[in-house]
């Protein structure tokens, strides 16, 4: 029994991966694998779709509209994030429970607030956007609105982690020369995390660029607008050329992000990349702000109408299916039973979706780790090597820079519509980001034991098989694990463009105005989100 | 028992268990205002426990500490103890993101705001009392850098200045000089022990170093498993008494494996 126990907790990881794969596999039995998957002009659709990508609309007009767009996604994304600093600012302390002395206290005010903070992030931005523009119409704010929250939820818990996880001592330091708590945040607590928040702030900025220029889905301005309709038109050129423009937006943010973390690691005096990069930030949110509310013509006051009000009145008298005429969708069995299993449908979807994207990880994430292109890790250096890192790399941005919902707005041209090409485009962009994680997992690996390894004479495999594998595994997974979690959150969106699941159904009940239907989904969905946080933590407890 | 207003620190049975290991078994001594004192003695002995009992970090399970006349339990404002304690540690004391300067004013925290707190990291506050700190110390050039990329012996006199700033009745050294190398630690010894003297303080340290010990301070007190070995004025210290305190602890340690 004690002997089972053992090979149990040796065995564990590789069970999980057993188990993991085994969810994969079942996850593809949710399709009816045939030819009828396909739209049957989907095969040429494909080829208009590559031959634009190498002929782009340049035209002048385009490329006019494409910087206005740019803008436009910009300066969105840059208020949202703007919002979602300051709730994850306020929430993050009263989350992280620094601020109370005694156990208890510190216990309830962490519960509270990081329980806050889950439901912000549980709900994606998009349903946020729905909510709002039910509640306060097609106004600008309602945008900013649904990019604050669900980022501010995201930066919030981080926060409170770092805040969490800073050394003791010098804070204790600070307490025994008569600091009291706000001083220790001050002089202590905020210095300390200060390094760390920027660089993943600058990397959730990148993600709020993304997913501003999806809000063009409750009508918003901006690349996704014109992405869309330019789709609708079946001007793949003009697609491209929109989606050439996010993508380089994405890249100067990523590159911007890296300059940073070097130049406040180096912490030289005088006029530094860093000021730069601090007079910059301010320079962009006035600027966005100012174009917010002058050209796009926000307006809290209109925000906060006597017409709002009763909008929102009735909004939320309908999801709760108060005053309605039929019984409320969440209090009915056949309702349920219909929702749970699109609840169902897509549990399979995001599994498949993390599945396919972790094989496309696995086929590529070798020759992209820069140690293995210039030959380090393994002393085996080839000429074509940095050919292929810089080829692998490229698809890595390409396909991470373009949000899911975009990639479902194409695909859904290609094969019709269910789960498969939800599953597909969700693994289309998640397969950039894992790739990237995955290879820098690779890049920081020990040398030491693949060098003696090779030295011994090992063959590239054998290295691979022997040395790397079992050294870059448990990252592996708490990556995939990680973004499974994410992909659940977004299922519900590629479901809005027809991609089928919870989302679809979601959408379709809001355009026929059947609230208490999308109360139901909203349930699901949460249940979903929770139930994946959950599997997701308690696997990567078992990977550790 | 000594109870004359001259004794700043006071203690009588204290007592503090861990689980099933007792740390500090009923001690009972005091302490005269402007004493340097060492405390010596084999790692685990209880050094840390006793110094952080003074520092009211840890609550003694038994028995009596009094500081500067007050019983330790009634000590519960930070800002009235910081007046009567101030610590310094082998490192990691400071906010090594911060400048210098900032780390230094810390000290002043006790006396200030929040609105003069936050004021001060924007336009320094006090900056001449910071800067006459850091010349004391010899970093008066450092005061604009950035913390962590100063060496452990400049960060532990970075550590100094803030002390003289906070201006606490006693000061309390855990291993001050334990992560520093041989040279840098006598500076940083001589430089507090000099400090302390013009400012009339009082020193408790706990060494690792018997040399120093004898080197920089007015008394020694050797502790082993929690008790006191023995407790003398520094010229009264032999030889064979410190070895005793080492080899004993070799014995002991025969005896429990």
């Amino acid at each position: 029994m004690l002997n089972l126990k053992h090979t149990f907790l040796l065995q564990r990881k590789n069970i999980l991966t057993i188990f993991l794969a085994a969810a994969f596999i079942w996850s593809l039995f949710a399709v009816t694998w045939s030819e009828d998957l396909v739209h049957s002009g989907g095969l040429a659709t494909i080829k208009q779709v590559l031959v634009a990508l190498i002929h782009p609309n340049l035209s002048q007009e385009i490329i006019q509209l494409a910087i206005e767009s740019t803008w436009i996604t910009l300066a969105y994304a840059v208020c949202g994030m703007t919002l979602a600093i300051v709730i994850a600012f306020f929430l993050g302390i009263f989350a992280s429970g620094i601020l109370h002395e005694h156990k208890g206290s510190k216990l309830i005010s962490k519960g509270i607030f990081r329980g806050i903070l889950g439901f912000l992030r549980a709900i994606h931005e998009l349903v946020w956007a729905l909510i709002f523009v039910a509640i306060f119409g097609l106004s600008p704010l309602s945008a900013i609105l649904a990019l604050g929250i669900p980022y501010g939820g995201i930066l919030g818990r981080i926060f409170a982690d770092m805040l969490n996880d800073v050394p003791k001592e010098p804070i204790q330091a600070l307490r025994s020369s008569g600091a009291s708590k706000l001083q220790c945040l001050l002089y202590g607590y905020f210095p300390l995390v200060r390094a760390n928040i920027i660089s993943y702030t600058m990397y959730r900025f990148e993600c709020a660029i993304r997913s501003s220029a999806i809000m063009s889905f409750v009508g918003l301005g901006g690349l996704g607008f014109q992405i869309q309709l330019s789709l609708n038109d079946l001007k793949y050129d003009e697609v491209w050329t929109f989606l050439f423009f996010l993508i380089g937006i994405v890249v100067l943010v990523d590159s911007c992000s890296v300059h940073i973390r070097k130049g406040m690691h180096e912490a030289k005096k005088g006029f530094t990349f860093v000021t730069f990069f601090s007079l910059l930030t301010i320079v962009l949110m006035v600027l966005s702000w100012g174009f917010i509310f002058i050209f796009e013509q926000a307006s809290l006051k209109d925000l906060l109408s006597e017409k709002n009000a009763y909008y929102a009145q009735k909004f939320f008298a309908g999801l709760f299916g108060i005053g309605g005429v039929e019984q409320p969708a969440f209090l009915s069995s056949e309702s349920w039973k219909e929702a749970l299993k699109l609840t169902y449908e897509t549990l399979r979807m995001s599994v498949m979706a993390i599945g396919f994207s972790t094989i496309a990880m696995f086929l590529t994430v070798i020759p992209a780790a820069r140690n293995i292109a210039d030959g380090s890790l393994t002393l085996i250096r080839k000429w074509y090597y940095w050919l292929l890192f810089g080829f692998v790399r490229m698809l890595y941005i390409f396909s991470r820079a373009i949000p899911e919902l975009v990639w479902a707005m194409i695909i859904v041209f290609i094969l019709k519509p269910g789960i498969l090409p939800g599953a597909i485009a969700l693994a289309l962009h998640n397969f950039g980001i894992l790739g990237k994680l995955c290879a820098e997992v690779i890049e920081d690996l020990d040398e030491r034991p693949v060098r003696n390894l090779a030295s011994s004479g090992a063959s590239k495999s054998q290295i691979l098989l022997y040395a790397v594998l079992p050294a870059v595994m448990p990252q592996f997974l708490m990556y995939i694990l990680y973004r499974w979690e994410v992909i659940m959150r977004t299922t519900i969106v590629v479901g809005f463009v027809g991609a089928g699941g919870l989302g679809q159904q979601f959408k379709m009940s809001l355009s026929f105005f059947h609230y208490t239907d999308v109360t139901l989904l909203l349930l699901c969905y949460c249940i979903l989100v929770f139930i994946a946080d959950f599997i997701s933590e308690a696997a990567r407890k078992a990977a550790k | 028992m000594l109870t004359s207003s001259t004794n700043i620190i006071e203690v009588k049975n204290l007592t503090k268990n861990y689980e099933r290991k007792i740390a500090l078994s009923s001690l009972s001594f005091s302490i005269k205002k402007g004493e340097l004192v060492a405390i010596i003695g084999p790692s685990g002995a209880g050094k840390t426990t006793l110094l952080n009992t003074f520092a009211t970090i840890i609550k003694p399970d038994d028995g009596f500490l009094t500081i500067a006349g007050t019983p330790s339990e009634k000590l519960t404002n930070r800002k009235a103890l910081a007046k009567k304690i101030g610590l310094i540690r082998q490192q990691f004391d400071l906010v090594g993101q911060l400048p210098v300067i900032h780390n230094v004013l810390a000290g002043r925290l006790a006396d200030w705001g929040l609105f003069k707190s936050l004021l001060s990291l924007i336009f320094p506050q006090e900056k001449q009392a910071a800067q006459k700190a850091l010349e004391r110390v010899g970093l008066a050039d450092k005061i604009k850098d950035q913390t962590a990329k100063l060496s452990g012996g400049e960060q532990q006199r970075v550590a100094l200045a803030r002390l003289l700033l906070q201006k606490p009745e006693i000061i309390l050294a855990d291993e001050p000089v334990a992560s520093l190398d041989p040279a840098r630690a006598e500076d940083i010894l001589s430089m507090l022990t000099k400090l302390v003297k013009e400012e009339n303080q009082t020193l408790i340290t706990s060494l690792h170093s018997v040399d120093y010990a004898r080197k920089y301070f007015t008394r020694i007190m050797a502790i082993k498993d929690g008790q006191i070995f023995f407790d003398l004025p520094v010229d009264e210290v032999s030889d064979e008494l410190l070895s005793d305190l080492y080899l004993l602890k070799e014995r002991s340690d025969n005896a429990e494996s």
